[in-house]
């Protein structure tokens, strides 16, 4: 169980990262990086650390990728209207083979990171005892504010900071 | 398969590709992926190094740390990145020349 999903966090992670260096269209690069972030993921979770690969299953994929979707989306790019030779505006596909694919092998990441890590609360419900789920959520947490309580004060002093240096950069033009 | 050499061996790839991206792209989201890439090389070697060579949990609070950086870093860079734009219409990494003369 754990190597199927090792071969395939591998597979996402390697060919998720040559396809961000290789793709020439910004928004496919950002979809690459999704499947190669989703593969770090995997990777995590075979490692035995399950908060981190829900962290950046949160974080990455839930956040900085979709902000990286907005910018490419605000900041132009080419014209997506695209048309045929009469002049017609063609509509686009919902997705090709190779994104089906992608989706299927990110569907079936999911599946297998979803029943490693619930596999001990749904074994020890059916031994009739209490489910033993947060063993490396309760340490990290202790952790957090006992041994690196000054780093974590000095994340969120930073993440305020970038937070509203980002509002006042991306500001619009005022009047001129 | 699944040793410490191979974990290795991903994190050097991804951290090549990240490097690749950052100086062959010329474009400046592209530029910020490839950042996100590396970062993602460095968190990967330590919860690999914690795995497999010293059990304690500091290899785990590390990569959060990490996360939280790249956040904030994505933050501000594609902050710039809209900025960029609204002034010079382009984010091609080439027309970044205003600081030059």
């Amino acid at each position: 169980m754990d190597n199927v999903i090792f071969i395939i966090s591998t597979i996402l992670t390697v060919g998720g990262a040559l396809c961000v260096l290789l793709t020439k269209n910004v928004m496919h690069a950002c979809v690459y990086l999704l499947t190669c972030l989703l593969g770090v993921a995997g990777l995590y979770v075979t490692l035995g650390a399950d908060f981190v690969a829900a962290t950046q299953l949160a974080v990455y994929v839930g956040g900085v990728v979709i902000l990286m979707v907005f910018a490419v989306m605000l900041t132009g790019g080419p014209n997506s209207q695209s048309s045929n030779k009469f002049g017609i505006v063609k509509i686009p596909m919902m997705g090709n083979a190779k994104t089906y694919i992608i989706g299927i092998i990110s569907a079936v990441i999911f599946g297998l990171m979803a029943y490693k890590v619930l596999s001990r609360v749904i074994t020890s419900i059916q031994a009739g005892e209490a489910p033993v789920f947060t063993e490396t959520v309760e340490k990290i947490g202790f952790m957090l504010v006992t041994d690196h309580v000054l780093a974590f004060e000095i994340s969120s002093v930073l993440l305020l900071g970038a937070l509203v240096g980002a509002a006042i950069i991306a500001r619009p033009k005022r009047g001129v | 398969m699944m040793t410490l050499t191979s974990y290795l061996m991903i994190s050097t790839f991804l951290f090549l590709c990240g490097l690749v991206a950052v100086i062959a792209r010329k474009n400046l989201i592209a530029v910020l992926l490839g950042i996100e890439l590396i970062l993602n090389a460095s968190a990967l070697n330590f919860v690999a190094y914690t795995r497999f060579v010293n059990n304690n949990l500091d290899g785990h609070i590390f990569p959060l740390f990490i996360i939280i950086v790249a956040a904030a870093e994505a933050a501000v860079g594609l902050a710039i990145v809209i900025r960029f734009f609204q002034i010079r219409e382009s984010i091609h990494i080439d027309d970044a020349t205003q600081l030059q003369s």
